[in-house]
This record gives C-alpha cells, structure tokens and sequence, in this order.
C-alpha cells in the first residue's frame, strides 16, 4: 500500500508528458524514461558501469567496515587507544568527507584508488562511533562471566563484545551503505571514465535527459533494494537477538 | 593540562607529518608541511583571496537551508496531524530519504541552470527530507494530554496548529535542523565542485588542476571549521529557543 503515492506520483508524470502540460525539453516522460532503461539493460551496457562502482563502493565501505569495527572495538576496551583516537576522529568529524575528493585525487590519482579512499573514510567514521558505543554498552555481567570461566582477552573481543555489539555495528554499516553511494555519485561526477555517475552526468551533459533519468531511477532502485537486502540478510543472521524481534 | 594531554595526540601526528615531509623523501609539492598549509591558510584570509568563495558557498547553504525548513516545517507538520497528508507523503518521503539526491545534478542544471539557482534548488531538495521527515515523527508523536486540553478550552484548527503543534513538535524540528545544516554545508562544496560557479568547492577544484595542495587544504580547512561553527550555531540557537521545552529537561 506504500507504494501507491509513489504509483500516482508516477501516472501524474506520464498523464502531464502525454497531454502535453509537460513540454519534452523540460521533462521527458516516464515511458521514454522506462524504454531507455529497458534499452540500457537488454544492450547490457549499464551492466558494466554498475559493476564498475559497485566495486568502487563496496572496497570502500568493505574497508571501512572492516578497519572501523577493529578500532571501535579496541578503542572500546583499550583506554589509551581510546585517548589517543577520541581526538582525532573530533577532528575529522565535521570535515565534509566528499570535499576531500580533490586532495586524494593529487595523493593517489584520479583513477579508483582516490575514489576508494574516500569513499573508505567518509564510512569510517558512522562504523567506528556505532562499534564504540556497541561495545562500550556490552552488559558487564557477560564479561565478567566469561572471565570467569578464564576467557583470554582476545577471545573476550571476539567471541563476547563483537557479537552483543553487532545490532549496533549493524545499523552504522546501514549508514555506511547510504554514505558511500552518495561520496561515489560525486566522485563519479568529478572524475571517472566509467560507473553509473560518470553514465549520468555523461547523458546530462548532452542534454540526453530521458537516459539520464533512466540511469538515476536504475541507481535509486539498486540503492534501495540493497537497503531492503541489507536489512532482510541482517534479520536472518541475528534471529538469536532481540535486535530481530 | 587535561585538555592539552587531551589534544596530544593530534600534536604528534601534526609534527610526524611536518618531520615527514621535510625530511625530502616525499614531494613537498604532493604533501606539504604542515606549517606550510597553515601559512597559506592565514595567508589567504589574510589577502581576503577566501572571502568571496567562502561567501558563495554560505550564502547557497543557508538560502537553500532556510527554503528547506520554510517548506518542509509545514509539510511535516502538516503529514503528522492530517491522515490524507501523512498516507501520500510519508512514503515519499521515507523512501527518498537514503538516496543520493546529488545524481539529480545535471537534471537541476537543466531546470535551472548552472549558476547559483540550480545549487540552492539542489540544497533545498537535499536538506528538506530530514527536516520533514523529523517534523513529520515529532508531531506525529505528540502527547494527545496537550491536544485534549486545547480542544476543551475551543482552540481552533488553525491556532492549534500554530501555538500547540509547531512548540511541541519544536525539538525534533530543531534534530532535523541539525541534520540538514551538514547537509547542506557538503551539497553546496559538492555541486560547486561538479558544476563551478564560484564557492569553496571550486576554489578546491581549481587548486587541484593546479596541483596546488595548500590551497585545496586550506579551503578544506575553511569549509570544516565553516560547518562547525554552522552547526554549534544551531545547537547554541536549540539551547536558546527550547529552554522551556518539556522534552530539554
């Protein structure tokens, strides 16, 4: 039933395009719109550019996940590492994390390796603080019984904080997700030879607006089906949790 | 010395960094001292060089900010209290929220063309999602003891609107608000970026055609501290206009 507004949003479009309130230079309709993406995705060239920034998102967010799960994770149960980190992550807080796009395309190219890199540390940030806090809340009673029972302090980390810090690490990798679609569309928009951003702002450029659009739609829907995955994959591997229920 | 043994590890990296690149093993031109960038920094405060683009990418920020709440406010106001509203625009709203609006760039050039409108109309795109979307949970989720207690005494539709909903619903207002001040900070560097037009975000693109690190670091440095000093602004401002909010306390 939710998806009926966005239904009736739609016919108004293609209703205002057919009876000509909407002029074709100013707004293609929704029909061209839908044939040039069926067009891109039976010739398969849209196939490549999708693979082409999802790897550059997912190695970006991959390391970021990776990299800020470690360090919220030490940095919950180390002081000295919480100490020396804490200032620097205020740091780079308020930094906006897409206007780092032109110093790392001088430190490391204009190819994938800049646009991994800050794609990696515009994610880093929502992983770190929710792992932190994830792990900082973990109920003492788990800890203390697993020391008791003699639980060395890397399997502590590994087998007791990590999991009951998951549903919290869970939801920073969520706003992970959405950040580095964001920082890759922009990076895309600066420099790229290839991926969905490049395709974008390539028809945009000359003023192909029905595949643009087509584009930008085929770029919301795989955002959002990726969001639903994510979240449906999250409900199956942490049934055991009450997070799930 | 709590605060300056808190800060010591930002002095280490920023003296390592400073030794690094001054020991010659790395080009100075691609990673410069530290001192070097702060140098240039003052320099170009100094020379008023940054003025203009930081002017630029201000004023954007805030036009399409204010458009955003002058819009969104009602909006949201409007889908927490009436059902017709809430059933059209919530899933609109709720599902549009995590995608890049940025894609929509080279559409709002078209539309409105490439200087500064099609920036703040991307802006006010951007930063009028959170603040409907936090308008909207807030009077959604108002307690209904203030509502019945109005009602008794006949206040009207409108004026319930204005000197009941709005108050109450003012602090997750003000969350919204605190969300789309970043937001709108780094839409207005980014389409700057894409599609010039003065503002910090070109200064920076233009600083790295010419390979001229300071100046990327020093406008990086200037639009941070710049979204800083925007949203403390906005947090002192929460403080000052809530005081009397029942949820503050």
């Amino acid at each position: 039933m939710r998806i009926v507004p966005l239904l009736l949003l739609i016919c108004a479009w293609q209703a205002a395009a057919s009876f000509g309130v909407l002029p074709k230079t100013l707004l293609p309709s929704f029909f061209d719109v839908a044939a040039q993406l069926g067009a891109h995705v039976r010739s398969g060239e849209i196939f490549g550019h999708t693979a082409a920034s999802f790897a550059r998102a997912g190695a970006g967010c991959g390391i970021a996940v990776a990299a800020g799960v470690a360090l919220g994770l030490i940095m919950a149960r180390m002081r000295a590492v919480e100490r020396a980190m804490e200032p620097i992550l205020l740091m780079i807080y308020p930094v906006p994390k897409p206007a780092m796009i032109p110093l790392f395309m001088i430190w490391l190219g204009i190819g994938d390796f800049s646009k991994v890199a800050v794609i990696a540390l515009a994610c880093l940030l929502p992983v770190v603080v929710a792992t932190f806090n994830g792990a900082r809340s973990v109920d003492d009673m788990l800890i203390w019984s697993a020391r008791a029972r003699g639980t060395s302090e890397a399997r502590l980390l590994w087998r007791v904080v990590l999991p009951s810090a998951l549903p919290q690490i869970a939801a920073g990798v969520r706003t992970a997700i959405a950040i580095a679609i964001i920082v890759l569309v922009s990076s895309e928009f600066i420099s790229a030879e290839k991926g969905l951003g490049y395709l974008i702002f390539s028809y945009g450029g000359v003023g192909a607006d029905d595949a643009m659009l087509a584009i930008v739609i085929w770029l919301a829907a795989l955002g959002y089906f990726l969001d639903r995955g994510y979240l449906a994959g999250l409900r199956r591997v942490m049934r055991w949790h009450a997070f799930a229920h | 010395m709590p605060l300056l043994t808190r800060f010591l590890p930002i002095a280490v990296i920023l003296l390592l960094w400073e030794a690094v690149s001054r020991t010659g093993y790395v080009n100075p031109n691609v990673f410069p001292p530290v001192s070097e960038i702060l140098l240039r920094w003052v320099q170009i405060f100094w020379d008023g060089r940054i003025y203009p683009p930081l002017w630029d990418t201000m004023w954007r920020a805030l036009a399409g900010l204010t458009a955003a709440i002058a819009v969104g406010v009602p909006l949201g106001l409007l889908m927490g209290r009436v059902r017709a509203a809430e059933w059209f625009f919530e899933p609109l709203f709720s599902f549009g929220f995590p995608l890049p609006k940025i894609a929509l760039i080279p559409l709002y050039v078209h539309w409105f063309g490439l200087f500064s409108l099609s920036k703040v109309m991307l802006i006010f795109t951007d930063c009028l999602f959170p603040i409907v979307l936090f308008t909207y949970h807030g009077a959604r989720g108002l307690s209904s003891v203030y509502l019945w207690s109005a009602q008794s005494r006949g206040t009207g539709r409108v004026r319930m609107f204005w000197r009941v909903v709005l108050p109450l619903s003012l602090a997750s207002i003000y969350d919204g608000v605190q969300v789309a001040v970043v937001v709108a900070v780094l839409v207005a560097v980014v389409t700057e970026m894409v599609s010039g037009g003065g503002g910090l975000g070109e200064l920076m693109i233009r600083a790295y055609r010419f390979g001229d690190v300071r100046t990327a670091f020093a406008a990086l440095l200037t639009v941070s501290l710049a979204g800083y000093i925007l949203y403390k602004l906005a947090q002192w401002l929460r403080g000052r206009l809530l005081f009397w909010h029942v949820a503050e306390v």
